[in-house]
């Protein structure tokens, strides 16, 4: 019975040793869903590698405002064209790097080399550069000049992406210790536990509340949220819809996700303009909205969010209407189209929160509006092998479920790849849709958002590409100890300076 | 009994072997590393450049060939998405399972036979009837939602544990708690079944018959006997448990081997798959090899054999 008693004892006092809430303590425990792989400032554009790194430990030239989608100073102070093919930027002075190297010209020259080195798989060379061949010089201690072959009048958007690494980082391979400029700095990286970045007392800024942050990840968004709930973390940025329940801990936010089903107009009947408005008729968005999506969902007109460069706000959602989707079904009949050939919906599980349901309902309405419709949810490696180019020659006609992300301020990063003739996911081919593309992406100022704005409505009312879905939202739960309200960028980066504690 | 282990060690490296080979190929036939590492807007020249640098383009006979030979070279390869060797990977996360299996298992083991050798001393009274049924329910109760339920119970709600993590003692209670739910309940039943055949043997009559107490006739003369089935069913949870205590680690988030092993197989990163699965089926066939020696020593005859 001692034994016993000791026994207890000594769990009970394990138990209250426990030290779930940290309230006086002024470092931030972030939980993310899954570990890094590498934590390398030029993998940044990764979720779970920006919101450790980015803007935290490695600051970007030029950073995008996330209210407006407009552009501002971060390490670059100014910059502009000196010619159809060069920018110049004007680099921030009295700025040290956490290894206590300069930041200069020459060091930002190093760090972007390194990003866009092709020895190295980094992200941001591979998402944002594939296509430009970009040559950085310093022309001035603090003077940057790039080049690149071709116009780029976005560049200092795409300057947005790229965070900056110290001069000394390891080249040709992924950093596990990453060194930037930023307002905090590396600590540790203990594989499978956390990672901890504390206070750089160097920074050139103002000095931020936070001491520092530690990042944990739990793979079951009911974990997340139980973690903040208890105390045991102050921030889970990403959060399913089922666990959001309490108004008082949870913030919805439109996360720059756009969800849609791409219709493949290569293959019959889907090359049928008739048939593609009729899939949309036939879409009942308002059933889906506040049943398996959030209420908070916006139907989607354009294939960015409103706050992106290019949106066209005068475009209207695909009214539900299934008497003219059959109409327009029997009228393609009639002049020969065959719209009983059976069409593949193509889902991929777990793309995002109620992916399968939202599939099922839409396969339900599709239907019942008289088209002969398959549901098939796959994997993401299997979905992955047939969204992207190249495609298989007898795939047949298909609609293949997707969401696009867009928070880097500019549509010249959305629409290319998904409805240009030559777009890796295009299956869509317009020479009008091409021709605009390609003046949008060369024009600047009103006249550029004004050529996006005339892409985006040719998409929506001449070419419907796409079953039209949502503007998605997001839902993050934050521990009442703070003061900090998740913006579009929740995606990519998470600020721990602009955490306040109440 | 070092022929027999030399024998035994034999086969298992045959069958590892062959495991290996036929992970190799299957991994290959899953498609493209490439289409799920690069990003989605990666342009089709940067794809092309990938395969080739990480000599995906190579026939598959040679990639075979040079993995073989780095195999015997005892280079695992690397990681594509960690950037490290995919060895250092899986030696950090084996440990894990290991002591979760180990805790596991013998919480589960020692309660087992405790419970359910009491309910086949009276097979039909109340305590069998209560252990029967709480031990189906157990052996069937879906461990995901249990795990869910016990953080909202006793971390949100009453706050007694952390939610999850792995760090000091009461981190370790909820994860091994479910962990042995399954097996506590299947090796109880075993445990009774066992226990109710060889309590009606006649040796049991006579040792009773001469004396002998109650609680040695259960836990000396009959357990012995009754042991066999329990250690072979034992070794096979035991070895389900090392091959990854997936739900529990991802749940947890406890880095063990069977989320890396899964979330290698999703991301098709094939060096750590491999690992993965090498130093897995090594655990396993070590497990198989000590309940084989397990037996020899609770059985005379199959020693003479």
């Amino acid at each position: 019975m001692r034994y016993l008693t000791a026994c207890l004892l000594g769990t009970a006092l394990a138990i209250t040793a426990i030290n779930p809430a940290s309230a006086a303590s002024k470092t931030v425990t972030i939980v993310l869903s899954e570990e890094p792989d590498v934590i390398d400032p030029c993998e940044s554009t990764r979720s779970n590698v920006g919101r450790i790194v980015k803007q935290n430990i490695a600051e970007t030239l030029i950073e995008i405002d996330p209210a407006n989608g407009n552009i501002r100073p971060r390490l670059a102070t100014s910059w502009k064209q000196t010619d159809k093919l060069t920018w110049q930027f004007e680099l921030r002075k009295g700025v040290k790097f956490h290894d206590g190297a300069d930041f200069d010209a020459a060091a930002a020259v190093k760090s972007i080399n390194r990003t866009l080195n092709p020895t190295q798989d980094c992200e941001i060379r591979l998402k944002f550069f594939g296509n430009i061949k970009v040559s950085p010089k310093a022309i001035g201690s603090h003077t940057l000049e790039v080049k690149t072959d071709t116009t780029q009048p976005i560049l200092p958007a795409l300057m947005s992406v790229m965070a900056i690494a110290s001069p000394n980082t390891q080249p040709l391979k992924g950093t596990r210790n990453p060194v930037g400029t930023g307002p905090y700095k590396f600590k540790s990286w203990n594989p499978g536990q956390d990672v901890v970045i504390e206070r750089f007392d160097g920074y050139w800024g103002e000095k931020p509340q936070a001491d520092g942050a530690r990042y944990i990840w739990r793979s079951e968004s009911a974990v997340r949220a139980a973690m903040v709930k208890a105390d045991e973390a102050d921030i889970a940025p990403n959060i399913a819809l089922q666990d959001a329940t309490d108004k008082t801990l949870d913030f919805s936010y439109f996360n720059s996700e756009t969800s849609r089903l791409r219709i493949d107009m290569e293959q019959a009947p889907l090359n049928d303009i008739r048939v593609r408005k009729a899939l949309n008729y036939a879409v009942d968005l308002e059933a889906l909205r506040g049943s398996i999506f959030s209420k908070g969902v916006m139907p989607m007109t354009n294939i960015v969010v409103p706050s992106i460069n290019g949106h066209n706000p005068s475009l209207k959602p695909w009214p539900y209407d299934v008497k003219k989707a059959k109409a327009l079904l029997a009228e393609a009949k009639a002049d020969g189209v065959k719209v009983d050939t059976e069409i593949l919906m193509r889902g991929r599980l777990g793309m995002y929160p109620n992916a399968t349901e939202a599939m099922e309902a839409i396969h339900a309405m599709l239907s019942e509006a008289g088209f002969n419709v398959k549901l098939k949810m796959v994997e993401v490696a299997s979905w992955v092998d047939s969204y992207t180019r190249p495609f298989a020659a007898d795939r047949g006609p298909v609609l293949q479920q997707g969401q696009h992300d867009n928070n880097s301020g500019d549509a010249v990063f959305s629409v290319f790849f998904k409805y240009a003739c030559k777009g890796p996911q295009s299956t869509t081919c317009d020479k009008q849709v091409d021709d605009g593309i390609t003046a949008a992406s060369a024009a600047t100022g009103d006249e550029r958002r004004n050529l996006w704005q005339e892409v985006m409505r040719r998409l929506h009312q001449d070419i419907v590409p796409d079953v039209q879905m949502f503007h998605m939202v997001g839902f993050s739960r934050i521990n009442k100890r703070l003061d900090f309200t998740p913006s579009i960028s929740m995606n990519s980066e998470m600020q721990i300076s602009q955490v306040k504690f109440k | 009994m070092h022929k027999y282990l030399t024998k035994r060690a034999f086969h298992s490296f045959i069958s590892l072997a062959g495991l290996l080979v036929l992970v190799f190929f299957l991994t290959r036939l899953t498609g493209d590393p490439g289409n799920l590492f690069l990003p989605i807007d990666a342009t089709l020249e940067a794809r092309q450049e990938f395969t080739v640098k990480h000599g995906f383009d190579q026939p598959i006979y040679v990639q075979f060939g040079r993995y073989v030979v780095d195999l015997a070279q005892g280079d695992l390869g690397d990681s594509i998405r960690k950037q490290r060797p995919a060895i250092d990977i899986v030696l950090e996360a084996i440990p894990v399972t290991l002591m979760l299996a180990a805790v596991a298992m013998s919480i589960a083991l020692v309660g087992s036979i405790v419970v359910g050798s009491m309910a086949a001393y009276r097979p039909g009274g109340i305590f069998d009837r209560v252990a029967s049924i709480s031990s189906l329910v157990s052996a069937s109760a879906p461990d995901f939602w249990v795990a869910i339920t016990a953080i909202l119970v006793f971390s949100v709600t009453l706050q007694w544990l952390p939610t999850s993590g792995m760090g000091g003692p009461a981190t370790w209670i909820m994860p091994i708690c479910i962990l042995v739910i399954r097996p506590f309940g299947l090796l109880v039943q075993v445990v009774r079944g066992s226990m109710i055949t060889v309590l009606s043997s006649a040796y049991i009559k006579t040792a009773r018959a001469k004396g002998v107490k109650e609680h040695a006739v259960i836990f000396v003369h009959a357990l012995r006997n009754a042991m066999l089935p329990i250690i072979t069913v034992a070794g096979d949870q035991a070895a389900g448990i090392a091959n990854g205590a997936v739900i529990v680690e991802t749940i947890f988030g406890w880095p063990g081997i069977g989320k890396l092993m899964i979330d290698s197989i999703i991301q098709r990163d094939f060096a750590v798959v491999q690992a993965s699965i090498l130093v897995t089926a090594i655990v396993i066939l070590s497990i198989n090899i000590v309940v084989d020696i397990t037996y020899a020593i609770l059985d005379p005859r199959i020693r003479h054999k």
